[in-house]
């Protein structure tokens, strides 16, 4: 049986069967055609069901993705611009760091080397050792060697910063790593409400995971680098002397 | 960084994700003559060494895939054979309630990144001298 088929002859039998039992007074057989018209019924109005859940669900998925989606347009890729600009300006301070610092090295080095190139012209010119000795040389030499270890040992502090200099690829890392996991979940929340759009049927997606609002780096129970402007930054400590007085307070079993 | 390289025997582990951190560690505890440094990039490939290799500090990153820092901290404190160890955090985890929990975890020392060899320097100095007097 069918809805296309007329009133009388989906339910004709279950109402006669009705009247029969309820004329007989004959309670058992009066319930027996009550569940047959029952189960007729929900043959008749499950999918209709159905159907209206579906579209809640849908409904109710489209509402929750909008929420999600609002958050992540007022607050979450504004901050993740502004991660990236803390990157674009970590690598360009370190960048310039490392520069100024190969600057500062090699007029030390060139110096160096000319001054040693200087001293070995003139040992040839001397000829000899007797001679040499006998000359200012042996002055000049023991100044150059003097300066050349003094401009060595700058030289070495200026290749110690720059080897400092390069650990912003660690912090500018850990926040492109954070934005990176903001990204795929936009992906991943563009990627359903275009699904929905385009009338796809929803119960076969996978369900939409909500995460926390603020972008995780590779723990999640981390909060990754600071980073002028994001919010909760209020909740970090300003420097190392601010660590050292937190560490000092707290006991543990160091 | 005043002092040119004095060699010591100590042996230091260093823990972090990123090869270039490593290098940079690395780089700075030889200009300090501390040349037998071992690396590993997480907690979990850092704990059987220390079971095994008789390391005298460990200088670890916090935020790190597999087993972070923190977790590495915890699970060296409560080795009998390991618990004594000087462990210095080398991060950028910046909160407070962050530092507040590696501290009761027992870290040595805390030094957040971005940082200075003097401070790197400063610390490890304190941390063996505070050794030394238990």
């Amino acid at each position: 049986m069918s809805k296309e088929e007329p009133l009388h002859e989906r339910y004709r039998s279950h109402v006669d069967a009705l009247a029969l039992a309820l004329d007989a007074n004959d309670e058992a057989t009066f319930r027996i055609a009550f569940d047959r018209l029952r189960a007729q019924l929900n043959v008749e109005f499950n999918p209709e069901l159905k159907r209206i859940t579906a579209e809640a669900q849908s409904a109710l998925r489209r509402f929750r993705e909008q929420a999600r989606l609002e958050v992540l347009a007022d607050q979450e890729v504004p901050d993740a611009r502004r991660r990236l600009a803390h990157v674009v300006k970590l690598t360009e301070e370190a960048a310039h760091r490392t520069l100024d610092l190969v600057e500062q090295s090699s007029p030390l080095v060139d110096r160096v080397a000319l001054a040693a190139s200087q001293l070995l012209e003139e040992w040839g010119l001397h000829g000899s050792r007797q001679l040499a000795v006998s000359s200012m040389w042996p002055e000049r030499a023991i100044e150059t060697l003097e300066r050349a270890m003094r401009d060595a040992e700058h030289v070495r502090r200026y290749l110690s910063q720059m080897l400092l200099a390069q650990g912003y690829q660690d912090l500018s890392g850990q926040i492109v790593n954070a934005v990176i996991k903001l990204v795929l979940e936009l992906e991943k929340v563009l990627g359903e409400l275009v699904s929905l759009a385009s009338g796809e049927d929803t119960r076969r997606m996978p369900a939409l995971k909500l995460e926390q609002t603020q972008p995780q780096p590779v723990s999640d129970t981390t909060a990754g680098p600071k980073v002028p402007g994001v919010a909760g930054t209020s909740q970090f400590v300003d420097d190392q002397a601010d660590i050292d007085a937190l560490l000092a307070s707290v006991s543990g079993p160091r | 960084m005043e002092d040119g390289p004095v060699s010591n025997a100590m042996k230091f582990l260093v823990v972090d994700d990123f090869s270039t951190m490593r290098r940079i560690v690395k780089g700075l505890l030889g200009e300090l003559g501390y040349t037998d440094v071992t690396e590993a990039d997480d907690g979990n490939t850092a704990l059987p060494l220390l079971k095994n290799g008789e390391f005298d500090f460990l200088i670890t990153d916090w935020n790190m895939p597999g087993m972070p820092g923190l977790d590495l901290l915890k699970a060296v404190r409560s080795d009998a054979k390991l618990a004594k160890l000087p462990v210095l955090m080398l991060t950028a985890e910046a909160k407070r309630e962050q530092i507040i929990e590696a501290a009761q975890a027992g870290v040595s020392g805390y030094v957040i990144k971005p940082f200075t060899a003097d401070t790197l320097k400063e610390k490890i100095d304190k941390i063996l001298s505070s050794k030394a007097a238990a």
